[in-house]
């Protein structure tokens, strides 16, 4: 027997030496292979496991910048950013509430012995219903109806707005699969909670204060401020300034992720805003400016963990328009105020622009629509609204119509040009004009008699215009049209302009591939058949096939102001106060200019465009009533362009009121009152102006 | 030595088992337990405080007669200076109510004021938090607004028998809304308490400040509550405004700034809870009330 030694325990049955090594040998290879294995992942790729592990472990968000302000010419500001208020749920911090209510449902499936169990509804189910909780709370805490909630017993406030106040499960399915690391929205706008139309201003501030001051700091809801465009303004100037809408198209601000290395990272965004209409959409690259950046580590699950780096978005550029917002408002107002028999609002435009500088000081056209409401998400019945009404239509630059009498001007200078008429040439003008077959009408029955120029533009005699544009002939008539710019584009984009955007209209789609001066090869070309001398007649008093859009009119009158062709209208200001780069002169005699004029004056002062007489400011003006087809029947296109003062031109208008079926539409009574209010809000501001330019003036 | 370490190993066992029944007690036990030691220490806060007022009191009592005979013409000249103000105020006060008698508007009364002496200051909290000697048998409830004169002090956060908790402006727990002295427009700015830092004065932090704002020739512009949010009354004073440029992030849309709050707050000795005299769904939050 061997004497066992205290402490020590020895094997039961020596272990072959042989065996020993082999056990040795195989755990000193698996040792080298994990050393080696190590040390080539450690020194050798390292540098790719780390990027490897970053791509997975780490994501950018990216984050929208403001978009820049929009200023009229005056420094007023009419597209703003406004805070906005938004109440967001974080999903990670939600999780033991998510798991707590779906082991809650898990349990009274299996209590009602459901045949089959679908889990996945449960969870969706169960994340619903918490977060159900939570938008109960938040409307609890800023509906005003719970000012005093004298009972401990809470009550959730009554459905006013469903869409703000239900999770909806499809949404939640579309942010788990789309954004999952980003919070969820339980209320967009704090401040505009619902549709945006409930509540007022103050209302809306109230909200957000209540939710500030008593909903719980900590928790998972969260309060976050974005900015969101508005327009303070309302309605004012839409179709020119647009509005904007979602986008995805959100560049990130690539070189900053090209400098730190991350551009292979998985990368999210919140919704961007990009234009969608009117200066919002030409000069969106501009007003967009840059985007910045978040860098995150994400969790297991896949939501954001802690931020490790950013990247500040920077503010796009702001733009000065050339419009004066109080000259625009006032032609909204007067064009607002021409309705038909029941109430609604007659579609129209009007547009003045300084004569000097070509700058466009009011671009209106009804109906019209509120930026505001498409700021954010546009409800189907909004776009209805709008679109029954044909509101998304600037009349301005889109509309095209026949202008009527006030093409009489074009006539008379072609007429003049060509010395087919002078200035005092006088012209029986009776009740009609005979032309091949047909009695070419006067709107007068007694027709006026002895007509000279002056007076023809005075009364607007058709007669005169009708012998004169057969004398012209049509091709003359054509190039005098022409020569106008009736048919060339006006509106530049600023793609067109190589980024020189003080050359630039820049409106989008306006209706110049649409402008139709005609001749006979037109005519031909449409199928109309051979040109007539009755489609002569017709174009000389601007019907027929005639075509154009009221700022190309206004355009006309601007010229006619300086004794010019062409105006370039602009709708960026030149803050440098740039005056017209000038066209070729109309080349009338000074005693044809000056009779043209007169023949102007006298029909603000006499004749057809006295309801827009303004005492004190004589102005000149040339009215239109064109007719055209609505619904297979005559209606009737009210006019009036011209400009002020009759001595001195400062600015130029037009104004357009589309006459409907059922409306007594006449050019100077439709058209003239919403000139005088025009001319009235401009007058002031005019002489205003003017007396801090030349204070020596006013002594 | 071994019983040593035995004992030694006893007490982690025991550490650890009561840890492990600590973590795994229903969050209602706990909650009482909390409570209860709240309640407990309660009668030695009034006992600490009170003994200060005693000690201050006997500390002016030992003042000489020198001293007390130039303070009272101190008090006197302020006193001097209050009734000239007081006189000036006269005729606003009588045409206020002149207005009113015509308007027959009568001041809803909204809150009732209950004051309170200062026990201590919760110094876990980085000194955001003040405890004092009124509390449920008062008549204070969980998130009524805490003033001194006419400057916003904090919220009452908790609640207990004869104390309350107090989170100060510049706690990180205080969040509320503000108008600012020289903003035309009236926006809405948000105040938040910053974490406490023991090197630095505490401040708060105020953001969303349009960009537009600017504090012009306004030396040191106030930051006053908007009386909207349905908690604090309107027109209170929050502090002094600083604009930070280094916080508001170049090309933002907003600026920030930081909130210095009045000196006293410093050196509290009394404050007045307003109390609400009706329940507002914030507080029924905070009571955790079941919803329906």
């Amino acid at each position: 027997m061997k004497e066992e030694l205290p402490g020590k325990v020895l094997p039961s049955t020596p272990i072959d030496r042989l065996r020993l090594y082999g056990v040795f040998f195989f755990f000193a290879i698996g040792f080298i292979y994990v050393s080696v294995g190590l040390g080539f992942r450690q020194l050798v790729e390292s540098g790719k496991l780390k990027a490897v592990s970053e791509s997975q472990s780490r994501r950018i968000v990216i984050l929208p910048p403001a978009r820049g302000r929009i200023y009229d010419r005056n420094g007023e500001i009419l597209v703003d950013n406004r805070a906005r208020w938004s109440v967001k749920a974080d999903l990670a911090a939600l999780q033991k509430e998510f798991r707590a209510e779906y082991l809650k449902l898990l349990a009274a499936e299996k209590a009602r012995e459901a045949a089959t169990l679908d889990r996945e509804k449960l969870q969706e189910n169960a994340r619903k219903y918490v977060l159900q909780r939570w938008l109960d709370k938040i409307w609890f805490v800023i509906d005003e109806t719970n000012k005093s909630a004298k009972s401990s017993r809470i009550k959730v406030p009554a459905v006013t707005s469903p869409g703000e106040r239900f999770v909806s499960i499809d949404d939640l399915r579309k942010h788990l699969r789309e954004r999952r690391p980003l919070p969820y929205t339980l209320v967009t706008d704090l401040a505009f909670p619902g549709t945006g139309q409930a509540l007022s201003p103050q209302d809306g501030m109230k909200a957000v204060a209540r939710f500030i001051e008593q909903f719980p700091v900590d928790g998972p809801i969260r309060l976050e401020s974005d900015i969101i465009r508005t327009y303070p303004h309302g309605t004012l100037a839409a179709h020119v300034l647009g509005y904007v809408k979602d986008s995805d198209e959100l560049p990130p601000n690539v070189e900053d992720l090209a400098d730190t290395k991350m551009d292979s990272l998985q990368k999210l965004q919140y919704s961007g805003k990009k234009g969608a209409a009117g200066i919002e959409e030409t000069f969106d690259t501009l007003l967009r400016g840059n985007s910045g950046w978040e860098l995150w580590s994400k969790t297991s699950a896949g939501y954001n963990q802690n931020r490790l780096k950013v990247s500040d978005p920077q503010q796009g550029s702001h733009a000065t328009l050339s419009l004066d917002w109080r000259i625009q408002a006032a032609a909204e107002g007067a064009l607002s105020k021409i309705r038909d028999p029941q109430g609604t609002v007659l579609p129209g435009a009007a547009v003045m622009m300084d004569v000097h500088t070509g700058e466009i000081l009011a671009l209106a056209s009804q109906p019209t629509f509120d930026p505001n409401r498409l700021a954010d998400r546009v409800t189907n019945t909004y776009f209805k609204e709008i679109d029954d009404a044909g509101g998304w239509l600037n009349r301005s630059i889109q509309g095209l119509y026949a202008p009527g009498s006030t093409f009489k001007i074009i006539t008379a200078i072609a007429g003049m040009r060509n010395k087919v008429v002078d200035w005092d040439d006088i012209l029986d003008c009776g009740p009609s004009f005979r032309v091949g077959n047909r009695d070419f009408p006067e709107h007068e029955p007694a027709g006026y008699g002895q007509v000279d120029l002056e007076k023809m533009l005075a009364v607007s005699c058709n007669v005169w215009n009708y012998q004169v544009g057969l004398r012209t002939g049509i091709d003359k008539l054509h190039d005098e049209a022409r020569r106008f710019g009736l048919d060339t584009p006006l509106l530049k984009t600023p793609g067109d302009t190589e980024n020189n955007y003080k050359e630039a209209t820049a409106l989008p789609y306006p209706a110049d591939k649409r402008l139709v001066v005609p001749d006979p090869a037109y005519k031909l070309k449409i199928g109309g058949g051979a040109w007539t001398p009755g489609d002569t007649a017709n174009l000389a008093i601007g019907q027929g096939y005639l075509l154009t859009t009221p700022l190309h009119m206004a355009c006309v009158a601007a010229s006619v102001a300086r004794n010019e062709t062409r105006t370039t209208p602009y709708i960026i200001h030149d803050l440098r106060g740039g005056t017209h780069p000038g066209a070729a002169p109309i080349g009338l005699t000074t005693a044809q200019y000056t009779a043209l004029k007169s023949g102007l004056e006298r029909c603000v002062e006499e004749g057809t465009g006295k309801t827009g007489k303004i005492p004190g400011l004589p102005y000149a003006a040339k009215t239109g009533t064109a007719e055209y087809f609505k619904d297979g029947k005559k209606a009737h296109l009210a006019w009036m362009i011209g400009y002020a003062p009759a001595k001195d031109p400062a600015v130029a208008f037009c104004v357009l009121i589309e006459g409907q079926l059922d409306t007594n539409t006449w050019g100077g009574k439709t058209a003239g009152p919403v000139v005088k209010e025009m001319l009235e809000t401009w007058w002031p501001i005019a002489v205003k102006v003017n007396l801090e330019e030349k204070p020596d003036a006013a002594r | 030595m071994d019983q040593n370490r035995r004992g030694a190993r006893a007490s982690y066992v025991a550490l650890t088992i009561f840890l492990a029944v600590w973590i795994f007690m229903p969050s209602t036990v706990r909650r009482f337990n909390r409570e209860a030691f709240t309640e407990f220490q309660a009668p030695g806060l009034h006992l600490v405080s009170k003994s200060r007022d005693l000690a201050r009191f006997w500390e002016l009592k030992s003042r000489s007669s020198e001293e007390m005979a130039l303070a009272g013409r101190d008090l006197a000249r302020v006193n001097a200076a209050l009734e000239l103000k007081l006189a000036s105020l006269d005729d606003v006060r009588r045409e206020n109510t002149r207005l009113r008698e015509i308007t027959r508007y009568t001041v809803p009364a909204d809150y009732m004021s209950v004051v309170a002496r200062v026990a201590t200051r919760d110094s876990s909290s980085w000194w955001n938090r003040i405890v004092i000697r009124k509390g449920r048998n008062d008549g204070i409830r969980p998130g009524a607004p805490v003033i001194f004169g006419n400057s916003v002090v904090g919220r009452v956060t908790a609640v207990h028998l004869t104390t309350s908790e107090v989170d100060l402006v510049t706690s990180p727990g205080f969040r509320c809304t503000a108008f600012l002295e020289g903003d035309d427009q009236n926006s809405i700015v948000l105040i938040n308490g910053l974490a406490g830092n023991s090197l630095r004065t505490p401040q708060a932090r105020i953001s969303v400040i349009p960009n537009d704002y600017s504090t012009g020739t306004l030396q040191s512009p106030k930051a006053f509550t908007t009386g909207m949010g349905g908690v604090f009354p309107s027109r209170l004073v929050l502090g002094t405004v600083d604009l930070d440029s280094k916080a508001t992030k170049p090309g933002s849309s907003f600026k920030e700034g930081r909130l210095n709050p009045s000196r006293e707050l410093y050196n509290l000795q009394e404050v007045s809870v307003l109390v609400p005299l009706h329940q507002n769904p914030g507080e029924a939050l905070l009571q955790g009330d079941q919803f329906q």
